[in-house]
């Protein structure tokens, strides 16, 4: 996990945990409020795509996991890809980085030790949401009298919940991580 | 920040010296990390006795150090280093307030 994230040229110190465990706070607030916004805007018809988006930004500049970014390291330990395009055309599209040291995205052992536990815990998690999108089309299948006090159609609360599944399944082992690893040491 | 030496086994429920023996050898968690291929913080969470190396790792910190793994690594807390080369003269010896690893109970 890195100490410190850059955002617009700014240093952000990570390393203790309370600072992350806001940031977390934040994100998921963030995340909440877009959901119930969108949802009035166009019961994420089309807006459910910008959500799963948002997702995806919010994992590459701030939480990471995925790619080279943000503050977990990529989960497969694998390097980022190299692209071929000649320099100029990567200096014009500002994506051009220096090559990461190889600590910068490959978990020693026990990063890889603590990576798998927050993906375990994630996965309960997930199991849950899962449990109760089944009862839900059950219900919804073979007894639609048991979900008449929705004020909304069961289809659109099984389409939520999916959402809302996917957004958890994108950052939760991220954000477990970044939760429960105490204060990081000054390198020394 | 957490630089206190380990009292308990941490929650590992192994005790260590490599914070001793990295001080002797004047030694930076981030030359040690380096040396062992592992993150700098992974050296605090040993340290501290908060995470259980591999096998591999702990063989890599015995060959680094020059020493069977069993002398870095313990299911029972170490005697001090002091304490095994001379004995219990030198807690005799020494002066009762600079004591501190001296079990309270023992005559």
């Amino acid at each position: 996990m890195r100490a410190e994230l850059v955002l617009m040229g700014r240093r952000v110190d990570m390393a203790p945990q309370a600072h992350r465990r806001a940031l977390v706070v934040l994100i998921y607030a963030t995340l909440t409020v877009m959901m119930v916004g969108l949802f009035f805007a166009d019961h994420w018809r089309v807006t459910g795509y910008y959500l799963v988006l948002a997702t995806g930004l919010i994992n590459r500049f701030f939480l990471g996991g995925y790619n080279f970014g943000g503050l977990v390291k990529p989960f497969s330990g694998k390097p980022p890809r190299r692209s071929e395009a000649p320099p100029f055309l990567l200096l014009a599209l500002r994506i051009y980085h220096a090559e990461p040291g190889d600590r910068e995205y490959r978990s020693d052992e026990r990063e890889l030790q603590q990576r798998d536990r927050a993906h375990y815990q994630a996965y309960q998690t997930l199991v849950i949401v899962l449990a109760l999108l089944w009862l839900l089309t059950s219900w919804n299948t073979f007894k639609p009298q048991l979900l008449a006090w929705l004020p909304m159609s069961p289809d659109l609360v099984v389409y939520g919940l999916v959402l809302a599944a996917i957004v958890v399944a994108l950052t939760l082992p991220q954000c477990i991580l970044l939760w429960t690893e105490p204060d990081m040491e000054e390198e020394a | 920040m957490n630089n206190t030496p380990q009292k308990g086994p941490g929650e590992s429920g192994l005790y260590n010296r490599i914070a001793v023996l990295r001080a002797e050898r004047g030694i930076s968690r981030q030359d040690l990390a380096d040396a062992m291929d592992v993150n700098y913080q992974t050296i605090g969470f040993l340290e501290r006795g908060d995470y259980s190396p591999s096998l591999k790792l702990a063989l890599a910190l015995g060959e680094y150090f020059g020493l069977p793994v069993e002398a870095i690594f313990s299911r029972e807390p170490f005697q001090p280093l002091s304490e095994q080369v001379y004995g219990t003269f030198a807690i005799k010896s020494a002066p009762k307030n600079k004591i501190d690893s001296r079990d309270p109970n023992e005559s």
